[in-house]
Protein backbone atom coordinates (compact mmCIF):
# COMPACT_ATOMS: atom_id res chain seq x y z
CA UNK A 1 0.00 0.00 0.00
CA UNK A 2 1.80 3.26 -1.01
CA UNK A 3 1.45 6.18 0.66
CA UNK A 4 -0.68 8.89 -0.29
CA UNK A 5 0.66 12.51 -0.54
CA UNK A 6 -1.48 14.62 1.94
CA UNK A 7 -1.94 18.18 -0.31
CA UNK A 8 -0.77 21.00 2.42
CA UNK A 9 -4.04 22.40 3.99
CA UNK A 10 -3.68 26.22 4.45
CA UNK A 11 -6.51 26.18 6.98
CA UNK A 12 -5.02 23.26 9.40
CA UNK A 13 -4.90 24.46 13.12
CA UNK A 14 -1.52 23.23 13.54
CA UNK A 15 0.17 24.92 10.29
CA UNK A 16 -1.69 27.89 11.86
CA UNK A 17 -0.20 27.69 15.19
CA UNK A 18 3.27 27.28 13.96
CA UNK A 19 3.27 30.63 12.21
CA UNK A 20 1.62 32.16 14.77
CA UNK A 21 4.14 30.85 17.24
CA UNK A 22 7.25 32.22 15.43
CA UNK A 23 5.64 35.57 15.18
CA UNK A 24 4.96 36.14 19.26
CA UNK A 25 8.78 34.91 19.02
CA UNK A 26 10.14 36.77 16.54
CA UNK A 27 7.97 40.05 18.27
CA UNK A 28 8.86 39.23 21.69
CA UNK A 29 12.74 38.98 20.87
CA UNK A 30 12.07 42.26 19.25
CA UNK A 31 10.40 43.76 22.28
CA UNK A 32 12.79 42.57 24.96
CA UNK A 33 15.74 44.85 22.74
CA UNK A 34 13.51 47.62 22.50
CA UNK A 35 13.11 48.10 26.21
CA UNK A 36 16.45 47.61 26.70
CA UNK A 37 17.40 50.77 25.10
CA UNK A 38 18.19 54.39 26.44
CA UNK A 39 15.55 55.86 24.07
CA UNK A 40 12.89 53.28 25.88
CA UNK A 41 14.25 54.19 29.26
CA UNK A 42 14.12 57.62 28.46
CA UNK A 43 10.17 57.99 26.81
CA UNK A 44 8.71 56.14 29.66
CA UNK A 45 10.63 58.30 32.11
CA UNK A 46 9.37 61.13 30.77
CA UNK A 47 5.62 59.77 30.03
CA UNK A 48 6.02 59.43 33.91
CA UNK A 49 7.65 63.08 34.59
CA UNK A 50 4.53 64.62 32.48
CA UNK A 51 1.63 62.93 34.05
CA UNK A 52 3.14 63.18 37.98
CA UNK A 53 3.71 67.14 36.92
CA UNK A 54 0.21 67.29 35.30
CA UNK A 55 -1.68 65.68 37.81
CA UNK A 56 0.29 67.70 40.64
CA UNK A 57 -1.70 71.04 40.10
CA UNK A 58 -5.30 69.09 40.86
CA UNK A 59 -3.75 66.45 43.17
CA UNK A 60 -2.57 69.65 45.87
CA UNK A 61 -6.05 71.45 45.05
CA UNK A 62 -7.91 67.87 45.91
CA UNK A 63 -5.60 67.78 49.33
CA UNK A 64 -6.26 70.72 50.68
CA UNK A 65 -10.28 71.10 49.77
CA UNK A 66 -10.05 67.73 51.56
CA UNK A 67 -7.87 68.83 54.64
CA UNK A 68 -9.94 72.16 54.87
CA UNK A 69 -13.78 69.97 54.90
CA UNK A 70 -12.74 67.73 57.49
CA UNK A 71 -11.29 70.27 59.87
CA UNK A 72 -14.60 72.53 59.42
CA UNK A 73 -16.42 69.18 59.96
CA UNK A 74 -14.27 68.64 63.02
CA UNK A 75 -12.81 65.46 61.68
CA UNK A 76 -9.15 63.47 61.40
CA UNK A 77 -7.50 64.10 58.08
CA UNK A 78 -5.40 61.58 56.19
CA UNK A 79 -2.18 62.73 58.12
CA UNK A 80 -3.66 63.06 61.19
CA UNK A 81 -4.60 59.06 60.94
CA UNK A 82 -1.26 58.40 59.44
CA UNK A 83 0.36 59.72 62.47
CA UNK A 84 -1.86 57.66 65.11
CA UNK A 85 -1.23 54.51 63.19
CA UNK A 86 2.94 55.31 63.69
CA UNK A 87 2.07 55.71 66.99
CA UNK A 88 0.15 52.18 67.05
CA UNK A 89 3.24 50.43 65.55
CA UNK A 90 5.48 52.02 68.36
CA UNK A 91 3.14 50.52 71.06
CA UNK A 92 2.94 47.12 69.41
CA UNK A 93 6.68 47.27 69.43
CA UNK A 94 6.93 47.72 72.73
CA UNK A 95 4.21 45.29 73.65
CA UNK A 96 6.29 42.98 71.91
CA UNK A 97 9.30 43.52 74.01
CA UNK A 98 7.42 42.87 77.24
CA UNK A 99 6.00 39.14 75.23
CA UNK A 100 9.09 38.79 74.17
CA UNK A 101 10.27 39.52 78.50
CA UNK A 102 7.57 37.72 79.84
CA UNK A 103 8.27 34.48 77.53
CA UNK A 104 12.00 34.34 78.98
CA UNK A 105 10.62 34.80 82.32
CA UNK A 106 8.33 32.04 81.71
CA UNK A 107 11.11 30.05 80.38
CA UNK A 108 13.43 30.80 83.71
CA UNK A 109 10.48 29.91 85.98
CA UNK A 110 10.05 26.32 83.96
CA UNK A 111 13.75 25.63 83.90
CA UNK A 112 14.11 26.70 87.78
CA UNK A 113 10.88 25.05 89.00
CA UNK A 114 12.18 21.66 91.11
CA UNK A 115 9.40 18.97 90.77
CA UNK A 116 6.69 18.84 92.55
CA UNK A 117 5.51 15.82 94.56
CA UNK A 118 2.21 14.02 93.89
CA UNK A 119 -0.56 15.63 96.41
CA UNK A 120 -2.30 13.12 98.61
CA UNK A 121 -6.09 13.35 98.83
CA UNK A 122 -7.12 15.30 101.42
CA UNK A 123 -11.31 13.59 102.37
CA UNK A 124 -13.26 16.50 103.28
CA UNK A 125 -16.18 16.63 105.45
CA UNK A 126 -19.05 17.86 104.38
CA UNK A 127 -21.99 19.20 106.68
CA UNK A 128 -24.81 16.81 107.30
CA UNK A 129 -28.05 18.31 107.23
CA UNK A 130 -30.70 16.44 109.74
CA UNK A 131 -34.15 16.20 109.10
CA UNK A 132 -36.28 15.86 111.81
CA UNK A 133 -39.13 14.68 110.95
CA UNK B 1 -11.24 14.80 9.50
CA UNK B 2 -10.73 12.65 12.74
CA UNK B 3 -14.25 11.79 14.66
CA UNK B 4 -14.26 13.65 18.31
CA UNK B 5 -14.16 11.61 20.99
CA UNK B 6 -16.58 13.92 22.58
CA UNK B 7 -20.29 12.47 23.18
CA UNK B 8 -21.26 16.21 22.90
CA UNK B 9 -19.01 18.57 21.20
CA UNK B 10 -21.14 21.85 22.57
CA UNK B 11 -20.52 20.35 26.20
CA UNK B 12 -16.67 20.35 25.26
CA UNK B 13 -16.65 23.88 24.61
CA UNK B 14 -18.99 24.92 27.25
CA UNK B 15 -16.61 23.32 29.58
CA UNK B 16 -13.38 24.91 28.33
CA UNK B 17 -15.27 28.20 28.04
CA UNK B 18 -16.32 28.27 31.82
CA UNK B 19 -12.88 27.46 32.82
CA UNK B 20 -11.04 29.63 31.01
CA UNK B 21 -13.72 32.13 32.21
CA UNK B 22 -12.96 31.31 36.35
CA UNK B 23 -9.33 31.02 35.40
CA UNK B 24 -9.83 35.02 34.04
CA UNK B 25 -11.78 36.11 36.55
CA UNK B 26 -11.75 34.52 40.00
CA UNK B 27 -8.89 34.02 42.45
CA UNK B 28 -7.24 30.88 42.55
CA UNK B 29 -7.04 29.02 46.27
CA UNK B 30 -3.35 29.55 47.04
CA UNK B 31 -1.08 29.13 50.10
CA UNK B 32 -3.19 26.27 51.65
CA UNK B 33 -0.89 24.27 53.49
CA UNK B 34 -2.10 24.86 57.17
CA UNK B 35 -0.21 26.88 59.40
CA UNK B 36 -1.18 29.61 62.16
CA UNK B 37 -0.02 33.28 63.06
CA UNK B 38 2.36 33.04 65.66
CA UNK B 39 3.81 36.99 66.12
CA UNK B 40 2.45 40.10 64.33
CA UNK B 41 3.52 43.58 64.26
CA UNK B 42 2.29 46.27 61.98
CA UNK B 43 1.19 44.51 58.87
CA UNK B 44 4.01 41.64 59.38
CA UNK B 45 2.83 37.77 59.99
CA UNK B 46 4.77 34.87 61.03
CA UNK B 47 3.37 31.89 60.27
CA UNK B 48 4.21 28.32 61.39
CA UNK B 49 3.26 25.76 59.54
CA UNK B 50 1.82 22.80 60.97
CA UNK B 51 4.28 19.91 61.30
CA UNK B 52 3.10 16.68 59.99
CA UNK B 53 6.51 14.96 60.80
CA UNK B 54 6.94 13.59 64.58
CA UNK B 55 8.78 15.86 66.90
CA UNK B 56 11.17 12.97 67.40
CA UNK B 57 11.99 12.96 63.66
CA UNK B 58 12.06 16.85 63.01
CA UNK B 59 14.91 18.68 61.76
CA UNK B 60 15.90 20.62 65.40
CA UNK B 61 17.05 23.49 63.47
CA UNK B 62 13.67 25.79 62.26
CA UNK B 63 13.77 27.73 58.83
CA UNK B 64 12.38 31.17 58.18
CA UNK B 65 11.04 32.12 55.01
CA UNK B 66 11.65 35.62 53.83
CA UNK B 67 10.73 36.59 50.40
CA UNK B 68 10.33 39.87 48.80
CA UNK B 69 9.02 43.39 49.31
CA UNK B 70 6.72 43.57 46.34
CA UNK B 71 3.99 40.19 45.66
CA UNK B 72 2.98 37.91 48.33
CA UNK B 73 4.90 35.11 49.64
CA UNK B 74 2.63 32.91 48.82
CA UNK B 75 4.42 31.87 46.25
CA UNK B 76 6.41 29.67 48.51
CA UNK B 77 3.37 27.61 49.15
CA UNK B 78 1.67 28.16 45.52
CA UNK B 79 -0.82 25.10 45.52
CA UNK B 80 -1.20 21.41 46.99
CA UNK B 81 1.47 19.48 45.21
CA UNK B 82 3.29 22.09 43.74
CA UNK B 83 4.64 24.12 46.73
CA UNK B 84 7.82 24.45 48.18
CA UNK B 85 6.67 24.93 51.86
CA UNK B 86 4.40 21.65 51.24
CA UNK B 87 7.64 20.02 50.54
CA UNK B 88 9.74 20.97 53.24
CA UNK B 89 7.36 20.58 56.43
CA UNK B 90 7.14 16.56 55.00
CA UNK B 91 10.86 16.64 54.57
CA UNK B 92 10.50 17.19 58.64
CA UNK B 93 11.36 20.93 58.78
CA UNK B 94 9.63 23.14 60.97
CA UNK B 95 9.08 25.78 58.43
CA UNK B 96 7.76 29.50 59.79
CA UNK B 97 7.29 32.74 56.63
CA UNK B 98 7.45 35.85 57.20
CA UNK B 99 4.71 37.82 55.02
CA UNK B 100 5.84 41.48 54.95
CA UNK B 101 1.86 42.48 54.64
CA UNK B 102 0.71 45.84 52.53
CA UNK B 103 2.56 48.79 53.50
CA UNK B 104 -0.24 51.82 54.42
CA UNK B 105 1.11 55.64 54.29
CA UNK B 106 1.69 55.31 57.86
CA UNK B 107 4.35 53.01 56.37
CA UNK B 108 6.26 55.20 53.83
CA UNK B 109 9.07 56.38 55.86
CA UNK B 110 10.23 52.07 56.25
CA UNK B 111 13.61 51.30 55.14
CA UNK B 112 15.69 48.41 55.12
CA UNK B 113 16.87 49.49 58.65
CA UNK B 114 13.48 48.55 59.94
CA UNK B 115 12.89 45.26 58.52
CA UNK B 116 16.70 44.06 58.51
CA UNK B 117 17.01 45.35 61.83
CA UNK B 118 13.37 45.66 63.60
CA UNK B 119 11.25 43.09 61.60
CA UNK B 120 13.48 39.88 61.28
CA UNK B 121 15.20 39.94 64.82
CA UNK B 122 11.58 40.17 66.61
CA UNK B 123 10.52 37.61 64.09
CA UNK B 124 13.66 35.29 64.73
CA UNK B 125 13.31 36.22 68.75
CA UNK B 126 9.06 34.73 68.61
CA UNK B 127 10.30 31.69 66.26
CA UNK B 128 13.57 30.64 68.90
CA UNK B 129 10.79 31.11 71.73
CA UNK B 130 7.91 28.58 69.40
CA UNK B 131 10.60 26.00 68.20
CA UNK B 132 12.60 26.10 71.29
CA UNK B 133 16.26 26.39 69.20
CA UNK B 134 18.79 29.12 69.65
CA UNK B 135 20.01 28.32 65.96
CA UNK B 136 17.81 28.66 63.07
CA UNK B 137 17.95 28.33 59.06
CA UNK B 138 16.97 31.63 56.99
CA UNK B 139 15.98 31.35 53.54
CA UNK B 140 15.67 34.55 51.32
CA UNK B 141 14.43 34.93 47.96
CA UNK B 142 14.26 37.67 45.61
CA UNK B 143 14.36 41.41 47.78
CA UNK B 144 14.18 38.78 50.68
CA UNK B 145 17.63 37.96 50.02
CA UNK B 146 18.92 41.30 50.25
CA UNK B 147 16.91 41.67 53.84
CA UNK B 148 18.57 38.50 54.76
CA UNK B 149 22.23 39.31 53.64
CA UNK B 150 21.49 42.89 54.92
CA UNK B 151 20.79 41.34 58.47
CA UNK B 152 23.04 38.35 58.33
CA UNK B 153 26.12 40.99 58.35
CA UNK B 154 24.47 43.21 61.45
CA UNK B 155 23.45 40.18 63.29
CA UNK B 156 25.78 37.43 62.68
CA UNK B 157 24.97 36.03 66.29
CA UNK B 158 21.82 35.91 67.16
CA UNK B 159 22.52 31.91 66.10
CA UNK B 160 21.93 32.30 62.41
CA UNK B 161 23.81 28.49 61.52
CA UNK B 162 22.24 28.23 57.35
CA UNK B 163 21.60 31.15 54.88
CA UNK B 164 19.86 30.23 51.87
CA UNK B 165 20.14 32.64 49.20
CA UNK B 166 17.20 32.33 45.96
CA UNK B 167 18.09 34.33 43.14
CA UNK B 168 19.95 37.73 44.86
CA UNK B 169 20.09 40.97 43.45
CA UNK B 170 23.12 41.82 45.47
CA UNK B 171 25.43 42.91 43.22
CA UNK B 172 24.69 46.32 40.82
CA UNK B 173 27.95 46.95 39.14
CA UNK B 174 27.02 45.01 35.37
CA UNK B 175 24.66 47.99 34.99
CA UNK B 176 24.35 47.12 31.32
CA UNK B 177 22.93 43.93 31.68
CA UNK B 178 20.52 45.16 34.04
CA UNK B 179 17.12 46.81 32.61
CA UNK B 180 15.49 48.28 35.97
CA UNK B 181 19.01 50.20 36.22
CA UNK B 182 18.50 51.75 32.70
CA UNK B 183 14.83 52.42 33.88
CA UNK B 184 15.66 54.03 36.90
CA UNK B 185 18.87 56.05 36.04
CA UNK B 186 19.15 59.31 37.42
CA UNK B 187 18.63 60.90 33.78
CA UNK B 188 15.46 59.28 33.44
CA UNK B 189 13.80 58.82 36.54
CA UNK B 190 13.05 60.95 39.24
CA UNK B 191 12.86 59.36 42.32
CA UNK B 192 12.04 62.10 44.58
CA UNK B 193 8.81 63.23 42.49
CA UNK B 194 7.50 59.50 42.05
CA UNK B 195 7.81 59.12 46.31
CA UNK B 196 6.40 62.64 46.85
CA UNK B 197 3.22 61.70 44.71
CA UNK B 198 2.65 57.82 45.98
CA UNK B 199 4.23 58.27 49.50
CA UNK B 200 5.07 53.91 48.43
CA UNK B 201 5.89 52.84 45.35
CA UNK B 202 2.56 51.40 44.02
CA UNK B 203 2.28 47.64 43.09
CA UNK B 204 1.20 48.57 39.98
CA UNK B 205 3.87 50.52 38.71
CA UNK B 206 6.26 47.53 39.91
CA UNK B 207 3.95 44.79 38.46
CA UNK B 208 4.37 47.06 35.04
CA UNK B 209 8.05 46.81 35.53
CA UNK B 210 8.42 43.13 35.99
CA UNK B 211 5.91 42.74 33.02
CA UNK B 212 7.81 45.23 30.56
CA UNK B 213 10.82 43.11 30.83
CA UNK B 214 9.01 40.46 28.76
CA UNK B 215 6.17 42.38 27.54
CA UNK B 216 5.48 40.36 24.32
CA UNK B 217 5.33 36.84 26.97
CA UNK B 218 3.80 38.77 29.99
CA UNK B 219 0.96 40.51 27.77
CA UNK B 220 0.28 38.47 25.33
CA UNK B 221 2.11 35.01 24.87
CA UNK B 222 0.46 33.90 28.80
CA UNK B 223 -2.62 34.39 27.42
CA UNK B 224 -2.36 32.68 24.33
CA UNK B 225 -0.83 29.48 25.93
CA UNK B 226 -3.88 29.81 28.37
CA UNK B 227 -6.34 29.21 25.55
CA UNK B 228 -3.96 26.75 23.69
CA UNK B 229 -3.54 24.66 27.07
CA UNK B 230 -8.02 25.30 27.74
CA UNK B 231 -8.46 21.21 27.15
CA UNK B 232 -5.72 20.19 30.21
CA UNK B 233 -7.19 21.39 33.31
CA UNK B 234 -4.08 20.58 34.94
CA UNK B 235 -2.33 23.67 32.83
CA UNK B 236 -4.70 25.72 33.43
CA UNK B 237 -5.14 24.94 37.57
CA UNK B 238 -1.25 25.84 37.18
CA UNK B 239 -1.59 29.36 35.04
CA UNK B 240 -4.91 30.55 37.41
CA UNK B 241 -2.35 29.35 40.82
CA UNK B 242 0.36 31.77 39.13
CA UNK B 243 -2.02 34.58 37.70
CA UNK B 244 -3.65 35.03 41.48
CA UNK B 245 0.17 35.43 42.99
CA UNK B 246 1.28 37.56 40.07
CA UNK B 247 -1.93 39.51 40.57
CA UNK B 248 -1.83 40.05 44.23
CA UNK B 249 0.25 43.37 43.60
CA UNK B 250 1.80 45.06 47.18
CA UNK B 251 3.89 48.35 47.18
CA UNK B 252 6.85 48.63 48.63
CA UNK B 253 7.48 51.15 51.40
CA UNK B 254 9.10 54.19 50.10
CA UNK B 255 12.09 54.49 52.34
CA UNK B 256 13.12 50.83 50.69
CA UNK B 257 12.57 51.68 47.32
CA UNK B 258 14.73 54.95 47.81
CA UNK B 259 17.07 52.31 48.82
CA UNK B 260 16.95 50.02 46.33
CA UNK B 261 17.17 52.78 43.71
CA UNK B 262 19.65 55.00 45.08
CA UNK B 263 21.65 53.02 47.30
CA UNK B 264 21.54 49.77 45.39
CA UNK B 265 20.81 49.78 41.59
CA UNK B 266 22.58 53.42 40.83
CA UNK B 267 25.27 53.26 43.68
CA UNK B 268 25.79 49.93 44.33
CA UNK B 269 26.57 50.33 48.17
CA UNK B 270 26.06 46.82 49.40
CA UNK B 271 28.62 45.03 47.50
CA UNK B 272 31.58 48.30 47.81
CA UNK B 273 30.96 47.95 51.52
CA UNK B 274 29.14 51.44 51.60
CA UNK B 275 25.82 50.82 52.61
CA UNK B 276 24.89 52.03 56.10
CA UNK B 277 21.80 51.17 58.27
CA UNK B 278 21.24 53.01 61.66
CA UNK B 279 25.49 53.86 61.58
CA UNK B 280 26.10 50.76 60.78
CA UNK B 281 27.74 49.52 57.65
CA UNK B 282 26.85 46.58 56.48
CA UNK B 283 30.06 44.30 56.05
CA UNK B 284 29.19 41.24 54.21
CA UNK B 285 32.71 39.95 55.50
CA UNK B 286 30.84 39.29 58.93
CA UNK B 287 28.57 36.83 57.19
CA UNK B 288 30.01 33.44 58.68
CA UNK B 289 26.42 31.18 58.81
CA UNK B 290 26.66 28.30 56.02
CA UNK B 291 25.62 29.75 53.06
CA UNK B 292 23.73 27.71 49.83
CA UNK B 293 23.45 30.42 46.99
CA UNK B 294 20.93 29.27 44.16
CA UNK B 295 21.03 31.00 41.05
CA UNK B 296 18.49 30.98 38.17
CA UNK B 297 20.53 31.07 34.91
CA UNK B 298 17.31 32.25 32.77
CA UNK B 299 16.65 34.84 35.11
CA UNK B 300 15.91 38.19 33.34
CA UNK B 301 14.82 39.75 36.51
CA UNK B 302 18.27 38.88 38.35
CA UNK B 303 20.59 38.12 36.41
CA UNK B 304 23.43 35.76 37.34
CA UNK B 305 26.35 38.25 37.57
CA UNK B 306 23.83 40.15 40.73
CA UNK B 307 24.60 36.93 42.99
CA UNK B 308 27.95 35.48 42.57
CA UNK B 309 30.49 37.91 43.71
CA UNK B 310 29.14 37.89 47.70
CA UNK B 311 30.85 34.30 47.43
CA UNK B 312 33.97 35.98 47.67
CA UNK B 313 32.69 38.39 50.23
CA UNK B 314 31.43 36.34 53.46
CA UNK B 315 33.67 34.59 55.79
CA UNK B 316 32.04 31.19 55.86
CA UNK B 317 33.16 28.66 55.43
CA UNK B 318 31.07 26.19 54.26
CA UNK B 319 29.55 27.82 51.14
CA UNK B 320 28.08 26.76 48.09
CA UNK B 321 26.63 28.06 44.83
CA UNK B 322 24.50 26.18 42.63
CA UNK B 323 23.07 26.93 38.89
CA UNK B 324 19.84 25.88 38.28
CA UNK B 325 17.94 26.07 34.44
CA UNK B 326 15.09 28.33 35.07
CA UNK B 327 13.63 32.05 35.76
CA UNK B 328 13.44 34.32 38.43
CA UNK B 329 9.97 32.49 39.98
CA UNK B 330 10.19 29.31 37.97
CA UNK B 331 13.23 27.69 39.74
CA UNK B 332 11.10 27.49 42.71
CA UNK B 333 7.96 27.72 41.10
CA UNK B 334 7.31 26.63 38.17
CA UNK B 335 8.61 23.91 35.98
CA UNK B 336 12.29 23.55 37.41
CA UNK B 337 10.54 23.72 41.00
CA UNK B 338 10.68 20.23 41.37
CA UNK B 339 14.32 20.01 40.55
CA UNK B 340 15.15 22.85 42.76
CA UNK B 341 13.40 21.83 46.27
CA UNK B 342 15.58 18.24 46.59
CA UNK B 343 18.54 20.44 46.04
CA UNK B 344 17.52 22.80 48.94
CA UNK B 345 16.86 19.87 51.25
CA UNK B 346 20.44 17.87 50.20
CA UNK B 347 22.13 20.61 51.26
CA UNK B 348 19.63 21.66 54.22
CA UNK B 349 19.71 18.41 56.31
CA UNK B 350 23.01 17.52 56.80
CA UNK B 351 23.13 21.10 58.53
CA UNK B 352 20.03 21.20 60.66
CA UNK B 353 20.36 18.71 63.11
Amino acid sequence: MSDKQQPVNPFDPATWQAGRDAYLDAWAKAMVEAVNTDQYAKATGQMLDSYLSASHPLREVLEKSMVHALQHLNMPSSTDLTALAERVTNIEMRLDDMDAKLDRIVKQFAQAAPAKPRGVAVKTKRARSTKRG
Amino acid sequence: MAETSASNPFEALDEKARRLNKALTQKAPIGQTPKAVVWTLNKAKLYRYTPVVPPEQRHPVPLLLVFALMNRPSIMDLRPGHSFVEFMVKAGYDVYLLDWGKPGKEDQHMTFADYALEYIPRAVRKMKTVSGSEEFSLLGWCIGSIITTLYASLRPDDGLRNMLLLTAPLDFTAKESLTFAKWTDERYFDLDKVLATFGNMPGEMIDYGARALKPVENYVSSYVKLFDNADDPQAVEAWHAMNTWMTDLVPIAGGAFRQLIDDLYRNNRLIKGEFVLRGERVDLARIKANLLNVIATADHITPACQSESVMSKVSSTDKELIRIKGGHIGIMAGGQAKKTWPLIDDWLASRSK
